[in-house]
C-alpha cells in the first residue's frame, strides 16, 4: 500500500515535470520581423504601417503643423495651454529636452525606419504593385526628412553653400544596434538633396490615384513645397502647376467646406485619415474647444492676426469667440481629416512663382489670386504684387503649418528673432544627444 | 537529488544511540495547549514540535538532563527531565522571538536554527488596522523593508523594496506567495486611473504571519524571482477543540492628513495684478512688444495696461457669474476636493475542529471611503482552510478564499478631472451657477473637475479566488511526499461612465468603456520532505522538489460614445461603438530546486540550497538559470563557555551567500517584433521591438553576515545584519539613437549594488502588571547604480516637469537638474548656480550664478529613495487596558514638487498659487529667494530644479491603539469568552519640513506603466493625494 501510493505522487511528480515544452510561448498579438516582411502582402501591410507613424498627432496628426506657426505666430496667435513644451516652442524658450521636440524627432525615424524596411523588401512585392509600394514607402520619406531638416537644422539659403548640419540620413532598416546606428549630422544641403530625391522618383513610380494613400500629385504637391522653401522658383510653379493641371482636385465651394471633413475634400492633395476608430487630430486639440473635443482653445487667435483680413472675407468669419477670446474655427471636428497639402498652396504657389519669375504658367497671378478670393467671398483682383501674394498666404494657408517656414524663406522677423536665428531651430533632443556620440547639438542649446 | 538521499540513507544506518521516549502536553497559563510548540533535548539537535492537542513525544539520548520547550510569543524553558517519561509544561508569554516557528521556503523551522534572515510579522500586529491591504500593515514593522503608498487613495499602488531596488527596468516588488502559491501580485494599471493593487483582494485579518526572505540563503530556493526578497504569507487555520467564535465590529472616519495654503480670492485679485506689473517690468526691460503697440505707444506704462487689461479680462471670465472687484466669491477649492470619508468594517471567524480535521472560515467586510471626492474602496472575502488527517501517514488540507473587491476610482494625478487638480482653480470663481449647475470652462480656469464627480463613475471590481490544495503522505520514519496544486484567479471588471458634460464624454454626449480582465495563475508542484536526526546530535532536514506555474492574462474592452440621456450609461444604450479590443499574453516557469541543513546539536549550522529555473519570458539562448546558496551559523551561547552566562542568553553568528535572479521581466522581451496598428480603417505593421535573444534574468549575489542575541534571559533581544547585494546582467531598456527607428533596446548590462545595516531590537523592559514591551529596528541601505551599458553615465527620460534619472555612482532615481540660487537682488530674476564642471568633473566656480536656465547645469540635488529607516512600537499594558504606540519614520530622501511649475511660479498663468508666492520679489521687496511674479513669463519656472525639491524626511506616528479588555470574570457571566473595546488611529501626526501635502508619496501618474517609472519616479508630488488620518472605534467579541 505504502509504495503504491508513493507511486502515485512520484506519478503526479512525473505529470508536473512533463511541461517543458510550455517554456516556449508565442505573442498574441505580434508577429516576428521576419514573417512581415515575407510575402507581398504582408509588406504592404507593413506600408499602410508607415502611414500609420506619419499620422501621429506629434507629426502630421497635427504638431508638425501647431509648432510651425507657435514658432512663426509672434503678435498674431498666444499660447494659453497648460503644457509647457508648445509654451517654451511659442515663447523660443525651448530646452534641449524638450518633449514635443522628442517626440517628433523619434516618431519621424520611427516612421522612417518603416519606410526603410519596406524598400528592403520590394523583391518580395508583386512586380505589378511594385513601383507604386516603392512610390509611397519613397514619398512617405521625403516628406519626413524635408520637416525633420526645416525643424532641426538653419534654414536653407537659396543663395547657396548650405553646410549648416541638418539631421542624420537613414536610408537603410535597422535590423540590430551597432556603431553604426550612430549616424551623424548630415549638411542641410545633402538633407535637402535627399528629400528631391526621394519626392522626384516617387512622382515617377506613383500612379495618379491611389485611394487616400500618396499619388504622383501628392508627390509633386509636396515637392513643389519643397523647391519653393529652396527658392527654386521655375521648379515650384511646374511642380504646382502639374497639380493644378492635372485636374484631380478642384478648390471646395466654400473656405469652411475645405476643412473639418471626415473624407478628403475636393481640395485635399494628401490628408491623415483620422475617424473615431483611428487616427487623431492634433489642430482639434489645441485650436478647439471641448464642445468639438478639444482641449481648451490653447491657441488663441490676436487682433493682429484679425487685421489681416478684409470685411466680408469668409475666412475671418470662420473664426469664432469664447469667453472673449478668439479661436480659429477651421478645427471644430475631433474626427476629421488633417489636411497635409490641399490645392489652395498649389494656386499660392504657381501664383507667387509666376510673380517673381514674371511668367504665367497656367493662370496670371492676379487671375489665380482672384479666384482665391472669391471662393471666400471677396472682390477678384485686376492686379497683384509679391506681398499681395504672400499676405494671401498668411489669409489662405493660416495655422496649418507655415508661418515659420515661410519667415525663414522670405528671410523676416519672427518677433524680436532674425529669420535665421538659433532660438527657432529646435534642439536635438538631449536623449538623443546621449544616445548617438556622434551628433552635435544646435547653437544655442 | 537521488545522491544526497542516498547519503542520507547511509547517514542513517550507522548511527545507533540508546533514547527513551518522554511525552508530554504543552498548554499556555489558561490551560489552552499549544499547537506547534517546539520540543528541544537539550544539547543535542534532536526534537519536534507539538500536535494539535498540543501533545508531544520524543526521542531523547541518554545522558540529556533536559528539555527546552519554545513557542511563539512565549518565554522558553529549561524543564530537568529527571526519570520522568511524561513531561507536562506551561509556558508563560514573552516577547523574545528567538524560540519561535517561523515559516520558510517550502517549509518552517525554528527560529533558532536558522542560518538566514527572515523578518516575521505576527498577524496579530496587523489586525484591524484602518488599512486598505496587507502591505500597508506591514509598513515599518520590520527591519529593511521599504513600504510606500504612492498615495492616499485607498487600494492603489503600494512600493515594498526589501533591502533596497535591485533593478532598474524590471520589476522590484517582492515576489509574493500566499500559502505557497506564487500568486498574482504587484498591480494592475487601468489608463487614466492608476494602479490597482492586487493584495487588496486579501483580508488583514485572516493573515497568521508573514515571512520576509530577505537574504539569499533564505530566498534563494525561489530563485529566478527572489532577488526582490520573498514575502510569505500564511494564513489562519484551526486548532482541534472547542469551536472559537471571533467576531470584529468598528467604525470610523477619515480625512486629509495634511492640507496646503493657497491664495484666497482677495489675495488673488491683488496678486495677479502684482504679476501682470512684473511682465510688463519684464517686456519693457527687454524691449519686447509682443502686445503689438507702435513705436510711440510703446512705453513700460502702456505695456503693464495690456497685461492689467489681458489679466483683468480674464478676471472677468474666471468670476463668471459673480463680481471678482468686491470679493463676491472666494472658493476653497481645496475644500471641494477632500471629503471625510466614513469607514465600516466587520469580520467574524469560526475555527475549531476534531483531530481528524481542524477548520478555519471566515467572513470580512471592509468599507472605507477615501479622503477623496468621489473615492470609495469596500472589499468583501470569505475564507476555508481545511487541514484534515486521514491516516497516520496521510495528511491534506485546502486554502480558498473568495474576495470581492469595489474600488470607485478617481482619475490618476496627472488629469485636470482628478479632485486634487481643483485647487488650481480660482478662489474668485464659485463652483456652481445661480441655477445650482456647475461651471465649467471657459468659467473655470480648467475643466472642473466636480462635473467629474457628480456626472462620471470609474468603478473597477476584482474578482478574487485563491486556492490551494496540498496532500502530504510519510512514507518512511522523517521521509514525506508532498503534492501540491494552487490557483489564483483575478477577475476584473472595470466600467467607465463619463456623462456629457464630463470633460471625456463632452463632444461625444457621453462616454462609456467596460473592460474585463482575466489573469489565471496556477501552479503544481511536487516535494520531498526528509528531516531527521540521525544519531548523537547529527540533524538533517532536506527539501526538494519541482514546480510549474502558468500565468496568463486575458482582456476584453469596448467603447461606445453618443447616449440619449447620462442616466443610461451601458454601451447596450451607445449609438456609436468606437474601440473595441481583445488580447492575452501568457509565461511559464517550470523549476527544480532543493535544499539541506544541517545542524550538529542546533550549535553548528548549515544550510544549502539550490534551483534550476527555467522560463518562457528569458531569450533562447539563455532558457535556464541556475540559483545556488550556502550559509553557516555558530550558535555561540551553546558553547560551554557561554552556557552558564547570566548576561547573555543567546547568542548566534551567522552568514551566507548566494543568488537569486529577477524574472519581472516583459513576457515576449526576447523576440523581434512587429505589432499591428490600423490606419484610415486598413490593417497595417509596423516595428514595435528589436530583438534580444541573449536576454535573460537579472541576477543578485547577496552576501549576509548577522548576529543574533538575547541578554537577561532574553529580556532584550534582536538581531543584527550586514549585507551587500551585487546586481548583475541588469536589465536596462538601452536608449539607442532614434535614428534607428526605435527608442531602446532591452539588454542585460547594467549592475547595481545595495549595501546595508538592519538593526533589531525587543525588549520587555517592564513586566510585572504593568508591562512595557517595546522593539524598535532601523535600516540603511545605501544603493548605488555602479555601471550602465558601454559608454553610458546617464538614463534621463524626463521633459522639463520631473527630474529622476539613473547616473553611475548615484542611487537609483536621484534628482539631477539645475540648482536654483535664488532670486537676482537687482531686477527679480530667477538664478541658477552654473555648476560648470572641468574634465574631472569638478566644479569650477561654485559661486557662479546665472538668470538664464540654459546658461546652468543640471548636478545632482539629492536621492529621491529614503535610505534610512526606522519603525518604533510600544505595547504598554495593565490590566485589561493596553495601549499600542507605533512610529515609522523614512530619512534621507528629497521630494519634488512636479506641478511647482504651476501653483508656485509668481502667478505665470491663473493656476491659484502656493501662499508663498506672496513674497514673490517686487522692487519693494528685495529680500526674499521668490523670484519676481511675472505673468505668462518663466522667470524660475522650470521643473527641474532645486527651486521645487524639499526635504522629505519625517517621522509618523502611524497607528495608536487604545483598548480596554474586560475580565472574563464578567464577560462569562454575559456567555462571551472575550470582550474588548478599541479605539486606533492612523497617521495621527507627522513630524516633518516637507512643504506639500504629505511626504509618503510617489504620485501615480509618475510612477505608473513602464517598470522603471515605478522603479525611479520615488517622491514626486503631483497633485498627489495625502494619507488619510484615520480613526475608528471597534470591539472584539469572543463566543
Amino acid at each position: 500500500m505504502t509504495s503504491f501510493k508513493s507511486i502515485l505522487f512520484l506519478l503526479l511528480a512525473v505529470v508536473l515535470a512533463g511541461c517543458a515544452k510550455n517554456l516556449e510561448l508565442q505573442p498574441a498579438q505580434s508577429i516576428s520581423e521576419g514573417l512581415a516582411l515575407s510575402s507581398d502582402g504582408n509588406v504592404k501591410t507593413v506600408l499602410v504601417g508607415a502611414y500609420d507613424g506619419i499620422s501621429n498627432g506629434d507629426l502630421y496628426g497635427g504638431n508638425t503643423m501647431r509648432d510651425a506657426d507657435l514658432l512663426g505666430g509672434n503678435g498674431e496667435v498666444r499660447w494659453v495651454g497648460t503644457f509647457n513644451g508648445p509654451r517654451q516652442i511659442f515663447n523660443k524658450q525651448i530646452e534641449a529636452g524638450n518633449g514635443d521636440a522628442q517626440e517628433r524627432w523619434l516618431e519621424s525615424y520611427e516612421a522612417i525606419n518603416i519606410a526603410n524596411n519596406v524598400l528592403s523588401a520590394l523583391d518580395v512585392v508583386d512586380a505589378d504593385d511594385r513601383d507604386r509600394v516603392e512610390g509611397e514607402a519613397l514619398f512617405l520619406r521625403g516628406l519626413l526628412y524635408f520637416d525633420l531638416v526645416r525643424f532641426y537644422g538653419l534654414p536653407y539659403e537659396a543663395s547657396g553653400g548650405n553646410s549648416q548640419p541638418g539631421v542624420p540620413l537613414v536610408l537603410e532598416p535597422t535590423r540590430s544596434i551597432s556603431a553604426e546606428t550612430n549616424v551623424s549630422r548630415s549638411s542641410v544641403e545633402d538633407g535637402y538633396a535627399q528629400v528631391l530625391s526621394d519626392l522626384e522618383r516617387a512622382a515617377i513610380l506613383l500612379p495618379s490615384d491611389n485611394g487616400f494613400f500618396a499619388t504622383s500629385l501628392s508627390a509633386k504637391a509636396i515637392l513643389a513645397r519643397v523647391y519653393l522653401q529652396m527658392g527654386r522658383y521655375a521648379d515650384a510653379r511646374d511642380n504646382a502647376n502639374d497639380v493644378i493641371a492635372s485636374g484631380e482636385f478642384s478648390l471646395a465651394d466654400t473656405y469652411a467646406e475645405a476643412f473639418m471633413n471626415e473624407a478628403n475634400s475636393s481640395e485635399d492633395i494628401f490628408a491623415i485619415q483620422v475617424s473615431n476608430q483611428d487616427g487623431i487630430n492634433n489642430l482639434n486639440l489645441f485650436y478647439s474647444i471641448p464642445e468639438f473635443g478639444g482641449r481648451d482653445g490653447d491657441i488663441e487667435i490676436l487682433d493682429a492676426h484679425l487685421d489681416r483680413y478684409e470685411e466680408g472675407d469668409a475666412r475671418k468669419e470662420l473664426f469664432f469667440e469664447r469667453a472673449g477670446s478668439t479661436l480659429s474655427g477651421k478645427f471644430n471636428n475631433q474626427f476629421a481629416n488633417v489636411t497635409v497639402v490641399r490645392l489652395a498652396e498649389m494656386h499660392l504657389i504657381r501664383a507667387e512663382a509666376n510673380e517673381r519669375l514674371g511668367t504665367e504658367v497656367g493662370l496670371a497671378p492676379a487671375a489665380e489670386i482672384s479666384a482665391l478670393r472669391m471662393r471666400s467671398g471677396l472682390d477678384a483682383v485686376d492686379d497683384v504684387s509679391l506681398e499681395d501674394i504672400i499676405e494671401e498666404r498668411y489669409r489662405e494657408l493660416a495655422f496649418e503649418g507655415f508661418f515659420i517656414h515661410d519667415i525663414k524663406r522670405l528671410q523676416r522677423d519672427a518677433g524680436n528673432f532674425a529669420y535665421n536665428a538659433p532660438e527657432l531651430v529646435f534642439p536635438i533632443p538631449s536623449r538623443e544627444i546621449v544616445a548617438n556620440p556622434n551628433l552635435d547639438q544646435n547653437p544655442g542649446y | 537529488m537521488r545522491l544526497s538521499l542516498l547519503l542520507l540513507l547511509f547517514v542513517c544506518a550507522v548511527s545507533l544511540a540508546a533514547q527513551k521516549t518522554v511525552t508530554g502536553t504543552v498548554t499556555d497559563a489558561s490551560g489552552e495547549t499549544l499547537i506547534g510548540a517546539s520540543v528541544l533535548a537539550k544539547g543535542t539537535g534532536s526534537g519536534t514540535v507539538t500536535d494539535l492537542d498540543g501533545k508531544y513525544s520524543l526521542s531523547v539520548p541518554d545522558g540529556v538532563k533536559f528539555l527546552v520547550f519554545t513557542y511563539t510569543g512565549f518565554a522558553s524553558q529549561d524543564v530537568p527531565i529527571g526519570n520522568r517519561s511524561v513531561v507536562d509544561v506551561t509556558l508563560l508569554e514573552s516577547a523574545s522571538q528567538l524560540s519561535e516557528v517561523v515559516v520558510v521556503g517550502y517549509g518552517s523551522q525554528i527560529r533558532s536554527t536558522l542560518t538566514g534572515n527572515i523578518a516575521q510579522i505576527d498577524g496579530e500586529a496587523i489586525e484591524n488596522l484602518p488599512v486598505a491591504s496587507v502591505e500597508q500593515a506591514m509598513q515599518g514593522r520590520s527591519a529593511g523593508v521599504f513600504v510606500q503608498s504612492v498615495s492616499g487613495k485607498p487600494g492603489g499602488r503600494v512600493n515594498i523594496r526589501v533591502r533596497g531596488s535591485s533593478s532598474i527596468s524590471a520589476g522590484n516588488d517582492p515576489l509574493y506567495v500566499v500559502d505557497g502559491v506564487p500568486i498574482t501580485s504587484g498591480t494592475f494599471s487601468s489608463p487614466g486611473s492608476g494602479s490597482l493593487n492586487f493584495m487588496a483582494d486579501i483580508n488583514p485579518n485572516d493573515v497568521a504571519s508573514i515571512e520576509i526572505l530577505k537574504d539569499a540563503s533564505a530566498a534563494a530556493i525561489y530563485g529566478s524571482r527572489a532577488a526582490n526578497g520573498v514575502i510569505l504569507i500564511t494564513t489562519k487555520k484551526g486548532k482541534s477543540g472547542k469551536a472559537k467564535v471571533n467576531v470584529n465590529l468598528s467604525a470610523g472616519s477619515s480625512v486629509a492628513s495634511n492640507r496646503r495654503e493657497f491664495l484666497n480670492a482677495e489675495e488673488f485679485v491683488s496678486f495677479f495684478r502684482q504679476t501682470a506689473e512684473g511682465a510688463g517690468r519684464y517686456d519693457w526691460a527687454n524691449q519686447i512688444n509682443d502686445w503689438g503697440l507702435s513705436d510711440d505707444e510703446y512705453t513700460l506704462e502702456n505695456i503693464t495696461a495690456e497685461y492689467v487689461g489681458f489679466v483683468e479680462g480674464r478676471l472677468d471670465r474666471y468670476s463668471g457669474p459673480s463680481e471678482w472687484r468686491n470679493g463676491e466669491t472666494d472658493t476653497d477649492w481645496q475644500d471641494l476636493a477632500f471629503q471625510t470619508g466614513e469607514s465600516r468594517n466587520a469580520d467574524m471567524s469560526l475555527a475549531g475542529g476534531s483531530d481528524a480535521i481542524q477548520y478555519y472560515t471566515s467572513f470580512g467586510y471592509s468599507g472605507q471611503e477615501g479622503i477623496l471626492a468621489g473615492n470609495a474602496f469596500e472589499r468583501m472575502t470569505a475564507r476555508l482552510n481545511l487541514d484534515a488527517k486521514t491516516t497516520e501517514r496521510l495528511n491534506f488540507g485546502m486554502r480558498m478564499s473568495f474576495g470581492r473587491t469595489t474600488n470607485d476610482r478617481v482619475t490618476d494625478d496627472n488629469q485636470f478631472s482628478t479632485p486634487l487638480q481643483l485647487i488650481a482653480l480660482a478662489p474668485i470663481t464659485p463652483p456652481r451657477d445661480e441655477d445650482g449647475v456647475l461651471l465649467d470652462r471657459p468659467t473655470t480656469t480648467y475643466y472642473n473637475g466636480l462635473i467629474d464627480v457628480e456626472e462620471a463613475a470609474r468603478q473597477t471590481v476584482s474578482y478574487r479566488t485563491l486556492t490551494n490544495v496540498f496532500g502530504q503522505y510519510e512514507i518512511a520514519g522523517g521521509l514525506a511526499l508532498r503534492a501540491e496544486a494552487g490557483v489564483d484567479v483575478a477577475n476584473l471588471k472595470q466600467n467607465r461612465f463619463q456623462g456629457r458634460r464630463t470633460i471625456t464624454g463632452a463632444s461625444t454626449n457621453g462616454f462609456s468603456e467596460s473592460r474585463w480582465s482575466n489573469i489565471l495563475n496556477y501552479t503544481t508542484k511536487a516535494l520531498l520532505l526528509y528531516d531527521k536526526e540521525v544519531g548523537a546530535g547529527h540533524n538533517f532536514n532536506f527539501v526538494g522538489g519541482l514546480e510549474y506555474q502558468r500565468s496568463s492574462s486575458e482582456n476584453v474592452e469596448v467603447e461606445g460614445t453618443e447616449f440619449p440621456i447620462d442616466a443610461l450609461q451601458r454601451i447596450a444604450s451607445a449609438a456609436e461603438i468606437t474601440f473595441g479590443t481583445s488580447d492575452f499574453t501568457e509565461f511559464t516557469f517550470l523549476s527544480y530546486f532543493g535544499r539541506v541543513n544541517y545542524n550538529f546539536q542546533s550549535k553548528y549550522l548549515f544550510s544549502a540550497s539550490a534551483r534550476l529555473d527555467g522560463s518562457s519570458r528569458f531569450g533562447a539562448n539563455n532558457r535556464y538559470g541556475f540559483f545556488p546558496s550556502v550559509a553557516a551559523g555558530w550558535v555561540i551561547s551553546q558553547e560551554d563557555f557561554l552556557a552558564d552566562n547570566s548576561t547573555v542568553s543567546y547568542l548566534k553568528a551567522r552568514a551566507s551567500y548566494g543568488l537569486t535572479g529577477n524574472a519581472s521581466i516583459a513576457n515576449f522581451g526576447s523576440l523581434g517584433l512587429y505589432s499591428a496598428p490600423a490606419y484610415g480603417g486598413v490593417s497595417a505593421l509596423s516595428p514595435s521591438q528589436i530583438p534580444n535573444p541573449d536576454l535573460t534574468w537579472e541576477q543578485t549575489a547577496q552576501f549576509d553576515v548577522g548576529l543574533d542575541f538575547g541578554f537577561l534571559n532574553n529580556r532584550f533581544s534582536g538581531e543584527l545584519d550586514f549585507y551587500v547585494k551585487n546586481t548583475t546582467d541588469l536589465l536596462l531598456d538601452v536608449p539607442v539613437p532614434g535614428s534607428s527607428g526605435f527608442r531602446t533596446q532591452l539588454q542585460n548590462i547594467g549592475e547595481m549594488r545595495n549595501t546595508g545595516i538592519e538593526f533589531l531590537l525587543n525588549a520587555n523592559v517592564l513586566t510585572g502588571a504593568f508591562k512595557w514591551e517595546t522593539s524598535f529596528n532601523f535600516a540603511l541601505n545605501k544603493n548605488e547604480v555602479t555601471k550602465l551599458a558601454e559608454g553610458q553615465q546617464l538614463i534621463d527620460n524626463n521633459g522639463s516637469r520631473s527630474m529622476n534619472v539613473v547616473q553611475v555612482g548615484q542611487p537609483l532615481g536621484a534628482f539631477l537638474g539645475y540648482e536654483f540660487a535664488g532670486v537676482d537682488r537687482e531686477n527679480g530674476d530667477a538664478l541658477f548656480f552654473v555648476n560648470e564642471t572641468n574634465e574631472a568633473g569638478s566644479i569650477i566656480n561654485p559661486d557662479a550664478t546665472t538668470n538664464n536656465v540654459s546658461e546652468a547645469n543640471f548636478i545632482i540635488l539629492g536621492q529621491s529613495i529614503p535610505d534610512k529607516l526606522i519603525g518604533f512600537t510600544n505595547d504598554f499594558s495593565y490590566r485589561g487596558l493596553s495601549l499600542n504606540v507605533f512610529f515609522q519614520g523614512s530619512f534621507g530622501n528629497k521630494i519634488a514638487n512636479a506641478a511647482g511649475g504651476f501653483m508656485s511660479c509668481g502667478a505665470c498663468w491663473f493656476d491659484n498659487q502656493t501662499r508663498d508666492q506672496l513674497d514673490a520679489w517686487t522692487p519693494d521687496n528685495r529680500d526674499t529667494d521668490i523670484p519676481e511674479a511675472r505673468f505668462y513669463w518663466e522667470n524660475g519656472t522650470n521643473g527641474r530644479s532645486s527651486r521645487y525639491l524639499s526635504d522629505g524626511n519625517f517621522v509618523r506616528l502611524k497607528t495608536a491603539t487604545l483598548a480596554y479588555e474586560l475580565p472574563s470574570s464578567l464577560t462569562s457571566k454575559a456567555g462571551l469568552s472575550r470582550l474588548r473595546v478599541y479605539v486606533t488611529g492612523q497617521n495621527l501626526l507627522t513630524f516633518t519640513n516637507y512643504e506639500g501635502w504629505d511626504p509618503e508619496l510617489a504620485s501615480d501618474s509618475y510612477s505608473d506603466g513602464a517598470a522603471i517609472n515605478t522603479n525611479i519616479y520615488s517622491s514626486v508630488d503631483f497633485y498627489t493625494a495625502p494619507q488619510a488620518r484615520t480613526i475608528i472605534v471597534g470591539v472584539n467579541v469572543g463566543l
